[in-house]
This record gives C-alpha cells, sequence and structure tokens, in this order.
C-alpha cells in the first residue's frame, strides 16, 4: 500500500481501532484526536490532554503501532504530543474540483471501508454472448438483493472479468442502496483473518464483524481447497448471512463441483442459488472490449487495428488489456494511434502467437523460411537441410502450441513420438546456447502470427 | 477488598468525588464511577472526567486490599442517605460488592476497573509553589464567573492564573468584561502562568480545603496536593490575549458611589430595561450625581439619581445592567469607582482604595 497523507491514514486507523475496541472506549478516547504530522517514519497522534497521551501510551500503543505498520512499514513509531487547543479545532475541509485527468495510481485504490476498487464499475463493463447471462443474472441480483439468486456464484478461467464483474456488483449496490454495507475481499484474506482472530483469540470480534455485512462479496474462493477450519468458518458465515437474506457473491476459477477439497456442505451450498460460467469472449466482444478500453484512456484505433489485435490475442482479457496497455503507451509517445503495420509489429513481442493454429499452416511457414520443399518435411529423408526444419517445427509446435508429442509424430509423416521428444530436447538445448538459431525461432514465430 | 469506614467520613469522601465523576452519557461507564482503592498508603477514592481528576484519602480500617469501581451517583445516594453515626462496610467479591451498615445489607454491581484512567501528574514541574486553599480560592472565585461560558475560544473559557514576584493574579474574561484578582504572596514564586478551564476551576475551588495546598504546574497539567489528597486539571493550551492593553490608562471622568446605593438603584432601574437589557449610566460632575435611567417601550421609563464624588467630565454610557450588578458581589469596600474613559470606551469597576480587584466592563453602542 501506498503511503497516505495524515488525514487518511488517521481515518483508515479509526475505522481499524473501531473493530477492535468498545464503542463507549472509542467514542471517549479517539473522537478528539488526530494524525498532526508525519516525519522521517514518526506518526505524530495529537490529543486534547495528558489524560489521554498517558492512557494512549498505556493502552492503546501496541495497537496503534500495529495498525499502522500495516500500513507501511514506512511508520517506525508513534509520538503522542498534547495539542494547543485552538488547533484542535477541526479545519475547515476545502475539497479541491476533482481534476479531471485521472492519476495514474488510482487504478490501485482501494476503498478502506469495504475493500472495493471503484475503478471497476458497469459503466466498463464489456457485455458480449460470453459474458451476458454472468451479467443479467447479476443484475438481477442488484434489483432484489438476498432474494433473487442467493448466493450467486460466478466462475470462469482467469481473466476473463470475474472480479470487474463482482466488484461491480459491490460497487453498483453500494450506489443503489447507500444505507447498506458491503464487503468486498478474497478467500485469502477471509483465512488470514480467521487465522489472525484466533491468535488474538477475538473470534467473536471476527464472526460480528463479517455478520454486519448485506453484500459480501468473496473472491477466488478456489484458494479455501484443504483448509478445513476456514471453510467451516465460512459454513457459519454462509449460513447465518443466508438465513438473514444477505446477498453473498462468489467467485471462482472452476464451478462449484470441480472445486477439490472443498466439504461437501459448502460446495452444495455454492451451488445452491445461481451458479454462471464465464466463458472465452468470441472476437466480436473481444473487439468491444479493445474499442472499450482503449477509448476509456482516451485513444481511438481504427477498424482494422481494433480486429487485428482481438484475432491476434486469444482467451485472457488481461492479455488484451495488456496490449491496449502497449498501444497506449505507444499513442502517448508519439502523438498518434499506431497503425495495422505497426500493432502487428509490437504483437510480435508479445511472442504468444495463436494457439489454434494448423499443423500444416506452420510447416508452409517454416519451409518457405528455410526455402526447402514442403512437401520433404513429411518425407522419410534425413538430409540435413530438411532435418533442421523439421526439428524446429517439432520444437514450435511443442512449444507454442502445445501439440502432444504423439500428434507432432504422426502430423510429421508418421514419426515416433520418441524421436519427436528428441528433436524437441535437441532444439531447445541449442537455442540456448545458439544466439542465431534463437534468432531463427523469433523470426519464424513472427511469421507466424 | 474488605475495608471499614466512619459513615460520616465515607459520606464526606464520596460526595467530594463525585463531583468530578463524568456526568455526560455515552462516554465510558467506567468514567461515571468512584474508583476505591485500599492499599499500603490507606484507602483512597479516585475519579475523573478526563477533565479533571480527584485522588481523597478517607480514613478507615483496611481488612484486605484491592481495588473496585463503583457507580458515582449510587454511592452519592447512598452517602445521603446514611443517618446517625457508625461505621459502613464495604466487601468486594466477584462483581459486586456488599455494603454493610448496622443491620442493613445492599449489594451493589461494579464497573470494569481496567478501563479506569490514571491521573496524569505534571512530569517536569515548572513552577510549585504553596499557599494557603482559602487564599487560592478567594482569587480564583474573584474572576470565574466572568469566564466565557462558550466554548468556541478555549483561552477566554478559562481563568489566567500567573505570577509576577511574590503577586499571584487571576484574570478571566469574556470579550465582554474582564475581571483581575491580584494576592500578594509571603514569599516569591517561580513566574508561571496557566490557563484553568474556567469549569474545571469552579469544581476544583469547591473542593479545595483551607488549609495550605502545594501547586505543581506544567505545560499541560496542573495539580494541587494537600495532606488528604490531590486534584489535577488538564490546562488549555492557548496564548491569552494580552489584556492589559485593553485597561485604560487614563480617565475622563471618574465617580465613587456606595456600594449600596448603587446596587440598589441598578436593580430598581434594571426593571425598566429593554430587551437589551440597557441601562444608561450619566456621571455629571456638576450635580455631583451619578444618573441611572432605562426605558421600555412595553414597561415604561426610569430616572435615577444617587450622590457621587466626581472628578473630570460628563460622560454618557449605557450598558447591559447585568454586567453591572454581576461584580459588586466581588468589591469588598463600602464605596465603588467607577471610572469612565470615554464613549464608546471600557469602563474601569473597582472598590475605593482597593486595588487588587479591577473590572472592566465594555459599553453597549448608544
Amino acid at each position: 500500500m501506498n503511503r497516505l497523507d495524515a488525514r487518511e491514514l488517521w481515518e483508515y486507523t479509526l475505522t481499524q481501532v473501531e473493530l477492535s475496541i468498545s464503542p463507549a472506549n472509542f467514542n471517549t478516547w479517539f473522537r478528539d484526536s488526530s494524525i498532526v504530522k508525519i516525519e522521517d517514519g514518526i506518526v505524530y497522534i495529537g490529543v486534547p490532554s495528558q489524560f489521554f497521551r498517558d492512557w494512549y501510551l498505556k493502552k492503546f500503543n501496541m495497537l496503534l503501532l500495529k495498525i499502522i505498520r500495516g500500513v507501511s512499514h514506512e511508520y517506525r513509531n508513534i509520538e503522542y504530543m498534547i495539542v494547543k487547543d485552538d488547533r484542535r479545532r477541526p479545519k475547515e475541509v476545502r475539497r479541491q474540483p476533482q481534476a479531471t485527468v485521472e492519476m495514474p495510481l488510482d487504478e490501485f485504490y482501494i476503498n478502506k471501508s469495504d475493500g472495493l476498487n471503484p475503478r471497476y464499475t458497469f459503466d466498463t463493463f464489456v457485455v458480449g454472448s460470453f459474458n451476458e447471462l454472468a451479467h443479467t443474472a447479476a443484475q438481477a441480483a442488484l434489483k432484489r438483493p438476498g432474494i433473487m439468486y442467493n448466493p450467486l456464484f460466478i466462475y470462469g478461467d482467469t481473466g476473463r472479468g470475474k472480479t470487474h464483474l463482482i466488484q461491480a456488483i459491490g460497487n453498483q449496490f453500494k450506489k443503489l442502496y447507500p444505507g447498506r454495507k458491503v464487503y468486498y475481499l478474497t478467500a485469502e484474506t477471509f483465512g488470514q483473518d480467521y487465522t489472525n482472530a484466533i491468535q488474538a483469540g477475538t473470534m467473536n470480534r471476527f464472526k460480528d464483524k463479517y455478520r454486519q455485512y448485506d453484500l459480501l462479496i468473496m473472491d477466488d474462493i478456489q484458494f479455501f481447497a484443504k483448509k478445513e477450519k476456514t471453510q467451516e468458518e465460512l459454513f457459519h458465515l454462509f449460513n447465518a448471512l443466508y438465513d438473514n437474506n444477505k446477498q453473498i457473491l462468489f467467485s471462482s476459477d472452476r464451478a462449484p463441483a470441480a472445486i477439490p477439497d472443498i466439504a461437501d456442505r459448502l460446495r452444495g451450498r455454492f451451488s445452491a442459488g445461481m451458479s454462471i460460467d464465464i466463458g472465452e469472449p468470441d472476437t466480436e466482444s473481444r473487439m468491444a472490449i479493445v474499442r472499450k478500453k482503449a477509448a476509456s484512456q482516451g485513444v481511438y484505433l481504427s477498424e482494422e487495428v481494433i480486429e487485428h489485435i482481438a484475432t491476434s490475442i486469444s482467451g485472457s482479457i488481461r492479455e488484451l488489456e495488456g496490449v491496449i496497455n502497449s498501444v497506449v503507451c505507444h499513442t502517448q509517445v508519439k502523438g498518434v494511434p499506431p497503425d495495422l503495420a505497426e500493432v502487428r509489429h509490437s504483437l510480435r513481442s508479445f511472442a504468444r502467437p495463436q494457439k489454434t493454429v494448423s499443423v500444416k499452416h506452420v510447416v508452409s511457414k517454416v519451409a518457405e523460411f528455410y526455402g526447402i520443399d514442403e512437401e520433404s518435411i513429411y518425407e522419410k529423408t534425413r538430409r540435413r537441410e530438411v532435418v533442421r526444419p523439421r526439428q524446429v517445427i517439432m520444437y514450435i509446435l511443442r512449444e507454442d502450441f502445445s501439440v502432444s508429442y504423439p500428434t507432432i509424430g504422426s502430423k510429421l509423416g508418421g514419426r515416433d513420438h520418441t524421436t519427436v521428444i528428441h528433436s524437441c530436447e535437441k532444439v531447445k538445448r541449442e537455442v540456448q546456447a545458439d544466439p542465431d538459431l534463437a534468432k531463427e525461432i523469433q523470426d519464424i514465430r513472427s511469421l507466424l502470427v | 477488598m474488605i475495608i471499614t469506614l466512619d459513615k460520616k467520613e465515607f459520606s464526606e469522601g464520596v460526595q467530594t468525588v463525585a463531583r468530578f465523576a463524568e456526568r455526560r452519557s455515552g462516554t465510558l461507564p467506567v468514567l461515571a464511577g468512584i474508583a476505591i482503592i485500599a492499599g499500603d498508603d490507606g484507602i483512597k477514592l479516585r475519579a475523573t472526567n478526563l477533565e479533571t481528576g480527584i485522588d481523597l484519602k478517607v480514613d478507615g480500617t483496611i481488612k484486605s486490599d484491592g481495588v473496585v469501581a463503583l457507580q458515582a451517583s449510587t454511592l452519592r445516594d447512598i452517602a445521603s442517605s446514611l443517618s446517625g453515626s457508625g461505621t459502613l462496610t464495604l466487601e468486594h467479591s466477584g462483581d459486586t460488592v456488599l455494603v454493610t451498615t448496622g443491620n442493613g445489607r445492599s449489594t451493589l454491581k461494579t464497573l470494569p476497573y481496567e478501563d479506569f484512567p490514571t491521573l496524569p501528574l505534571p512530569e517536569a514541574p515548572r513552577a510549585k509553589f504553596e499557599l494557603p486553599g482559602a487564599l487560592l480560592r478567594g482569587l480564583v472565585n474573584a474572576v470565574s464567573p466572568y469566564a466565557s461560558v462558550s466554548t468556541v475560544r478555549p483561552e477566554l473559557a478559562s481563568v489566567l492564573l500567573k505570577s509576577e514576584g511574590s503577586n499571584l493574579t487571576a484574570v478571566a474574561t469574556d470579550s465582554f468584561r474582564l475581571a483581575e484578582k491580584k494576592i500578594s504572596l509571603s514569599k516569591s514564586v517561580e513566574p508561571f502562568s496557566m490557563l484553568i478551564p474556567a469549569k474545571n476551576a469552579i469544581d476544583i475551588m469547591q473542593t479545595l480545603p483551607d488549609e495550605s495546598i502545594e501547586i505543581s504546574v506544567d505545560e499541560h497539567q496542573c495539580a494541587f496536593f494537600w495532606k488528604k489528597g490531590v486534584l489535577t486539571t488538564r490546562l488549555v493550551t492557548a496564548n491569552y490575549p494580552d489584556y492589559t492593553q485593553i485597561i485604560p490608562k487614563s480617565f475622563v471622568s471618574e465617580a465613587t458611589v456606595l456600594k449600596k446605593d448603587f446596587e440598589a438603584a441598578l436593580r430598581r432601574t434594571a426593571i425598566f430595561s429593554d430587551s437589551f437589557q440597557k441601562v444608561r449610566l450619566g456621571l455629571d460632575a456638576g450635580a455631583k450625581s451619578v444618573a441611572l435611567s432605562a426605558q421600555n417601550a412595553d414597561v415604561g421609563d426610569s430616572n435615577e439619581s444617587i450622590p457621587a464624588a466626581i472628578t473630570g467630565d460628563a460622560v454618557e454610557l449605557s450598558f447591559n445592567h447585568r454586567y453591572l450588578s454581576a461584580p459588586i458581589g466581588s468589591i469588598a469596600t463600602e464605596s465603588i469607582t467607577l471610572s469612565a474613559s470615554g464613549i464608546g470606551r471600557a469602563m474601569v469597576m473597582r472598590g475605593a482604595g482597593d486595588t487588587s480587584f479591577l473590572y472592566l466592563v465594555m459599553p453597549m453602542n448608544q
């Protein structure tokens, strides 16, 4: 986490302290205090009188130190000072007009009280055929939270926008129902919190903390696998929330039935409400995503560029975002959006060619590259000028396209899979030793894109 | 903890200490309590509202040591209901305290003692001096009614106490009027100045005994020690306005009147004051009198003059009559001197021949 200014740090500290001490204690001791300044890693907390300073030193020093250390290790120590009465008056908070240009760090900003990243909204969420169902279910759940689809279980491979969707639900929920409480966390955070609570002996507080929310969003719950006690706690939490008609939202990288090592009673509950798969985005959706993401950064690309990016990068939307970022960066440096040739060039550096490629295509490209007859690759000839290209083809098919050894063997003229393994290992070794070969393979890869 | 106390000793102790327990609700519950501490240095009662705090020793016998915190309001009710002589026994077990008086037995719920704050004492005293409690009380009580009741400016809601040589001065002002009282001590003390919140000062002065007390002051905290106890209060750390500037150096007109004449005339005239409580005061050297007049469209009007010894020019000023009658009680002498420094400027009231007390009041706009 980044350094915060004094007011933010204090507000964060207060939210943490509030959880661990009684409300009366909190009101009495923390209402009139604030962080005066932060200097050389020492946080100066201003308190109204010596009563407070003595008590802070005696009772709250450890707690506060733990909290601010949790924010950043830059904070080394806390000093307490009695502030002048005229300085204690809260200063008029002057709201700066929101800067129109978003600061780059905002992407990593997370709201401390609910764990949500305000960047994830439905406005930036691209709906395509692959996630249409999930989106509709999300909207329905938002309309009647806790009743319509409870729990809502969203799963899909990495980079399909699960986190975006569930965070957008959280942000939308906050907007629709301002009085209600939302909390987003990952399964890992929950597990950690649970362990901490056991260690500190604050199980009751832990239970209370999670039971207060009207919408609980838990990301990546496949990480609960094998953690039996945490699962049990989640089970009870689930029941408590479910019985009170509080909306629960889960995400995972696989279907509830497919999560290994998870208690059956929990598995059953996961799938009790609505579980929806987010599939692989189709080309049209990917084009829409590229267009939207680029436009959100203020870059407008030509249709052919969009199409090229969408077709050449498949699968994960995250990778798509990476390409868009490089395009955006290119635009910012040169002042104009890149044209098709430039995009094609820069995509080569991503070196993750299409996965769905025919062996024939690879063979023809490689043969072309080495200037030999395509047919000779399939023949049982051991001529040197043919053997090397054949080995390179095997290597590329294996490395880049994960084709199985026997398949490669049979496609390349019925060779044994051990031959293929040998060839792949050989090229792999030589690539490391021989920069010329490495260069050749790099060039072939770019041809294949 | 098992302790036995004399009923009278117990009631007096509780009544004294209960004043310092927190009376507002919504704060830490234990602050509304009195801690009873039985240890090596006897039985002590302790209470604090985080502004002030008190530690008071009471006489009694300890059968076994211990600490317990009990609701102050309940203890005070018990203390005021005790009658006759005899002793009272407090026995702490679990989360109750058994109170035995003669044939009566009652159990009291305790408060969690762990949350009971410690009493802060000045860490590095800037000044330490001793004086009789009665003297200090007279000094502070003479000015504390004139401190501001609003907390918007904490320094004005405080009593300034400062020393110069062997003089001790107390000042309070709410920006409409100002009172200053000086006393001289038998020996000189280190120069210091402190701002005690007026509310705290009033509570403390009511509690301090007449006997000699020792005062210890540092930047944020002030403590009063005497044989049987300690009182501590937070201090306001703000700059006090330089009030000596607004005390007029020269006067255009001075009148000396009998205190009882002035007080009676003021009370009669005030009946006719308007919604602003305005009373006009005329100093007329020719007629050798001070004229008081007031008019109220609904009630009527009134004119009165009282004989006075006057020097200087004639001058007429309007005042809030409450601000004129307030200091009369603090003036000990038979006659009062009114010194006006011109239209729209402050008027000073003193006891004739008494330089220890000064009261300054701003006139109303004409």
